[in-house]
C-alpha cells in the first residue's frame, strides 16, 4: 500500500505517512471545520497498511528500523485531541501485536502546555514516548 | 504597554467566517504585544474553544432571528494588568441547562491534579458528536486557566435561557 502526503492547510496540519522511510509525521496546527472528515480516512489508512502487515505475518521488516511516530504540533483543538488520542491507541494496538513502532512528541521550547498533554496522552495509553524539545 | 486593553469585542451572529475573523485579529494581537509563547498559547486555545462552544452549543436556527436580535452572542476579551478575562454569551434551551450547571459545578470543585485525571479519562471515552465537537471544551478551559470558571444564565422565556460565562488567565 501507498503512503499519502496531506498538505497544511491553515487549520488543518500536514499529514506525511511515507512505508518507504517508515515514517508518519503530523505536523502544525489542528482545528479543522469537520473534524471527522479529516481524521477517519487517515486513521483508516493507517490501520489497513499494519493490519495487512500483520496479517501476512510481515512483522519482521520494522525489526531492525523502527516505523516512527512523529507528532509535530503547534496547536490543536480539543476535537482534535480526540481524534490524535484515536491515533495513539492504534499505535498501542498494533504494538502489542509485535510491531516495532516508537511515538516522537516534539515540543517548542517554553510550551510547557505541549509537552504536558504530550505527557497525558503517554500516560492514557500506557506507551512510553521520546520527548524532543525544540529552540524557539 | 497599557495596563487596559479590549482585545476583542465581539457582540452578533457567529459563524465559522466570523470565527475566522475574531481568531485573525486576536492572533494580530498577541504577536504585536511582545506576549510570551505559552500565554499566547492558553489565550488562543481558549478562544478557539469559547468560539467552537458557541457555534456547536447554540440551541438556535434561522426561525430565532428575533430572538438572537435581542439576545446576541458575545465573545470579549480584555487585558488587565497582564492578565485576560474571556466573556462570552450564548443562548441555550433550558432543557440543557442542568446538564451544563453540573459540569461546570465539578469542574469547579476539582483541583488541577483531578481536572488533569478528568481530561485523560474523558478523551479516552469521548466520542464525536454531529456537529464535531468531543466534549472536553469546558475540560480544556478548566485545566488551561487553573481557575474557578464563572457563569451565571438569565431566563429568556419557557423555552431559553442566556448563558454568560467568564474565564480569568493570570499572566
Amino acid at each position: 500500500m501507498k503512503g499519502f502526503n496531506i498538505p497544511a492547510k491553515e487549520k488543518t496540519p500536514q499529514v506525511l505517512f511515507d512505508t518507504n522511510k517508515y515514517l508518519f509525521e503530523i505536523k502544525g496546527i489542528s482545528r479543522p471545520e469537520n473534524v471527522r472528515d479529516f481524521y477517519f480516512p487517515l486513521i483508516y489508512k493507517i490501520k489497513k497498511y499494519f493490519e495487512n502487515i500483520i496479517e501476512k505475518n510481515q512483522e519482521e521488516i520494522f525489526k531492525d528500523e523502527c516505523f516512527k511516530f512523529n507528532f509535530k504540533l503547534d496547536y490543536f483543538n480539543s476535537s482534535s485531541a480526540k481524534f490524535i488520542s484515536d491515533i495513539l491507541v492504534v499505535i498501542k494496538e498494533l504494538s502489542e501485536k509485535g510491531l516495532n513502532l516508537k511515538i516522537y512528541w516534539y515540543f517548542t521550547d517554553g510550551d510547557e502546555d505541549m509537552k504536558e498533554v504530550g505527557e497525558d496522552f503517554s500516560d492514557m495509553i500506557s506507551v512510553p514516548f521520546n520527548f524532543i524539545m525544540i529552540e524557539s | 504597554m497599557k495596563s487596559y486593553d479590549v482585545v476583542v469585542n465581539h457582540k452578533g451572529f457567529i459563524n465559522l467566517g466570523i470565527i475566522d475573523n475574531i481568531l485573525h485579529q486576536l492572533k494580530t494581537f498577541l504577536f504585536h504585544k511582545d506576549h510570551e509563547k505559552l500565554l499566547r498559547k492558553r489565550v488562543y486555545s481558549l478562544s478557539v474553544e469559547c468560539l467552537d462552544n458557541i457555534l456547536k452549543h447554540s440551541d438556535l436556527n434561522e426561525q430565532h432571528h428575533e430572538l438572537i436580535k435581542s439576545y446576541p452572542p458575545r465573545f470579549i476579551i480584555e487585558k488587565i494588568a497582564g492578565d485576560f478575562i474571556i466573556h462570552t454569551g450564548n443562548i441555550v434551551f433550558n432543557k440543557n441547562m442542568n446538564e451544563l450547571i453540573l459540569k461546570l459545578e465539578k469542574l469547579n470543585n476539582l483541583d488541577l491534579e483531578d481536572i488533569n485525571a478528568l481530561y485523560k479519562k474523558s478523551l479516552a471515552n469521548a466520542e464525536i458528536s454531529e456537529k464535531g465537537g468531543a466534549g472536553l471544551g469546558l475540560i480544556v478551559m478548566a485545566k488551561t486557566t487553573r481557575q474557578k470558571i464563572k457563569f451565571d444564565f438569565e431566563k429568556i422565556n419557557n423555552e431559553f435561557s442566556y448563558f454568560a460565562m467568564q474565564l480569568n488567565l493570570k499572566k
